[in-house]
């Protein structure tokens, strides 16, 4: 079964339409990859799927792991194994790290009727955890995200991503705002987490991201519309001609 | 609303009736019971015409017929308004009396003297301390508890003396009729001394009372000194609370006010910097729902160079609750350097509650740096909005918000015990918010 199975979705915002009819399935295991230029509703697809109020869905159908999603809150979606790795990481200051990991980790079990982790096993998964994305144990006194610097910020969302086990992980805009060395980490942390069980859907508007994480598909969002699929050879080409030699709507994978 | 107290009925009323407190006491005591009467006779209860009170309606005070509470009564509930939690020594008073069997007084050499106690001799800094700050003629509410006061508790920390444990003043209401209460306090603390002293103020809940209580400390040079008021008075209370603060040199205050209760609140707090190179941070927290209002009015009065002060006032307001903050700073001429930080911060939790925020800055001198800012608004949509991404329910997820606003408040108090405390009443206090938020 599909672990996303997304139908003639449409959505928009403040009644402009943004999303026009887009059809996506991922199975687990699969890496993909949706790429567009500014303003062809990459990010929206993103926020849609994770429960975003502001965004109107008017029509299609999206379900995870058969499940329908869409009638789902943000909070049922996240413990029904969807993650969304936010391209701005919220700051909320006065919360830690280890308390809002520690309160979505319980969540999440809880959800599945799994007893919750004492501050033991927490701890102790954290560093783990940690481990994989190079992080400093002090992160978890720290404040969610306030005043961390942008490689900070998206370490921390893939740490979240480890901890929480998604069944579909997707990643928006992870790379932006990141140096070469913060995006090797990142990208080895997100690699360390593909596997049989999982999916993972990348948001992107740069070819950079897909040499450290390798997609299994590219698919090219322009207008509210997914009009042309490929292979991972789909985003050098982009990378060398643009988005401006696609113009008619393409079958789709 | 406002064909506010046209009718001067409640002047009279509001005094005691016969001659026990202006023709009892000391000369000078009766002579000020006098001037104060006058003046409450002359000016009555603030207005809202009166720019300071704009946003506090105190018409239900002339409004409601209050019987005058017993002096001292018989017995007193277990209930007696003393904090759980908090080791070291509680002074209760019950309807601003000193109330003994409940007390725990404290050890030399601190001193507990009472002004219906003290002999002729001892009277003189009863004669110096009372009134030197709050003076009748500031508001009529000033000149109401200084004609009414039954009793002056006065607490007197030795210079050089550090007190280890918070000094809890548990100032408690007792009726069961509408009833008015004065608690009049004084607190003296030497030079480089160190104290923290709770006011906790409670009272019976469905009932009109009123507490208006005056507190003037004055701290001496080098000094250490924090002030922790925990306002929990009953439901349907009118709680005026006027508290001045005097800081000789080199001093280092603190304050909390942490408002939950009362139905209709006002608490005036008054620093003077009197002496250069002290610090006065001030705090604030107000937890208000149903149709609760609570102002918070500050004046620091810079009077002297090279001054901090620091303000930070917080409210969670539910249901139809109402706020005020209004920080007046006085910066006076030749009170050079001074860093005067201001700020207000109100989460509205539903759409009908409301809070006014505004500075008051009077600059009268040419080196100094005053900043003010304040923020009102719902809690933040991106931030819910992460934290439900993550699995937490839409509650849940509120609360974390709500109780992170409280916490940097909370984080500032010095003494751990009673930071632990203030946090167990605040998230108690956070559940109620909770089941009113809309």
């Amino acid at each position: 079964m599909p672990i996303l199975e997304i139908k003639d979705l449409q959505a928009g915002i403040a009644g402009r339409q943004i999303l026009r009819g887009v059809n996506l399935t991922i199975v687990p295991g699969e890496v993909h990859a949706i790429m567009g230029p500014n303003g062809s509703g990459k990010s929206t697809l993103a926020q849609v799927l994770a429960g975003r109020d502001t965004y109107v869905v008017t029509g299609g159908s999206v379900r995870l792991d058969g499940q329908d999603l869409l009638e789902l809150s943000p909070e049922e979606r996240a413990c029904a194994g969807l993650f969304l790795a936010f391209q701005y990481p919220v700051e909320i200051p006065g919360v830690s790290t280890s308390y809002f990991l520690k309160a979505a980790l319980n969540a999440v079990r809880k959800y599945h009727g799994q007893p919750e982790l004492d501050a033991m096993d927490f701890l102790k998964l954290m560093k783990q955890k940690m481990k994989l994305l190079d992080m400093d144990p002090s992160f978890l006194s720290r404040a969610v995200n306030e005043g961390f610097s942008g490689g900070e910020k998206k370490r921390n969302e893939i740490l979240q991503m480890a901890v929480l086990d998604p069944k579909l992980a997707i990643l928006d805009e992870t790379d932006s705002g990141l140096d070469i060395d913060a995006l090797r980490i990142v990208a080895g942390g997100v690699n360390s987490l593909r596997g049989p069980d999982r999916g993972i859907l990348l948001v992107t508007h740069y070819q950079r991201l897909l040499n450290y994480i390798v997609p299994d598909y590219v698919h090219v969002l322009r207008d509210g519309q997914i009009i042309k699929s490929g292979d991972k050879n789909l985003a050098l080409e982009l990378e060398a001609r643009g988005y401006g030699w696609l113009e008619e709507p393409a079958a789709v994978h | 609303m406002t064909q506010v107290m046209t009718n001067t009925s409640y002047l009279q009323r509001l005094l005691p009736t016969g001659s026990d407190s202006s023709t009892s006491g000391p000369l000078w005591l009766q002579a000020r019971r006098e001037e104060a009467r006058r003046q409450w006779l002359r000016v009555g209860l603030p207005k809202n015409s009166d720019e300071q009170w704009r946003f506090t309606d105190l018409s239900p005070l002339a409004e409601t017929d209050f019987s005058t509470p017993a002096a001292a009564p018989a017995a007193v509930p277990s209930s007696d308004g003393r904090l759980p939690g908090l080791e070291g020594a509680a002074l209760v008073l019950v309807n601003g009396n000193l109330y003994r069997p409940a007390s725990r007084l404290p050890p030399a050499p601190v001193k507990i003297a009472l002004l219906s106690q003290a002999a002729a001799a001892d009277s003189k800094i009863f004669a110096d301390l009372l009134g030197a700050q709050a003076h009748p003629s500031h508001h009529g509410l000033i000149a109401l508890n200084t004609a009414n006061f039954s009793d002056v508790v006065l607490v007197e920390v030795p210079a050089g003396v550090t007190v280890a444990a918070p000094l809890n003043l548990a100032v408690h209401a007792l009726g069961n009729q509408p009833f008015t209460t004065y608690p009049r306090i004084l607190l003296k603390v030497g030079a480089n001394a160190a104290v923290t002293v709770v006011f906790s103020f409670t009272g019976p809940d469905h009932l009109a009372y009123l507490t208006n209580s005056v507190v003037e400390a004055t701290v001496g040079a080098g000094s250490r000194v924090e002030l922790v008021k925990i306002q929990r008075e009953g439901t349907a209370a009118l709680h005026i609370g006027s508290d001045y603060i005097h800081l000789d040199r080199d001093v280092t205050f603190q304050s909390l006010s942490l408002n939950q209760g009362g139905l209709l609140v006002r608490n005036n707090v008054t620093v003077t910097l009197a002496g250069p190179g002290s610090q006065a941070t001030l705090n604030g927290l107000s937890m208000t729902a149903g149709r609760q209002h609570v102002d918070n009015h500050t004046m620091l009065d810079h009077a002297r160079e090279q001054c901090a002060s620091h303000e930070l006032y917080k409210s969670l307001l539910a249901g139809r609750s109402s706020g005020t903050f209004t920080g007046k700073i006085l910066v006076r001429p030749g009170a050079q350097k001074t860093d005067a930080k201001q700020t207000s911060k109100a989460v509205l939790l539903s759409s009908q509650a409301t809070m006014n925020s505004q500075p008051q800055l009077e600059i009268y001198a040419d080196d100094v740096k005053c900043t003010h800012g304040s923020t009102n608004g719902p809690l933040d949509d991106e931030q819910l909005f992460y934290l439900r991404a993550r699995g937490l329910a839409c509650n849940q997820a509120r609360a974390m918000l709500t109780s992170a606003f409280a916490s940097d408040v909370l984080a500032r108090v010095w003494q751990p015990a009673l930071r632990t405390m203030l946090e167990d009443l605040v998230v108690t206090e956070l559940h109620r918010l909770e089941r009113e938020e809309f």
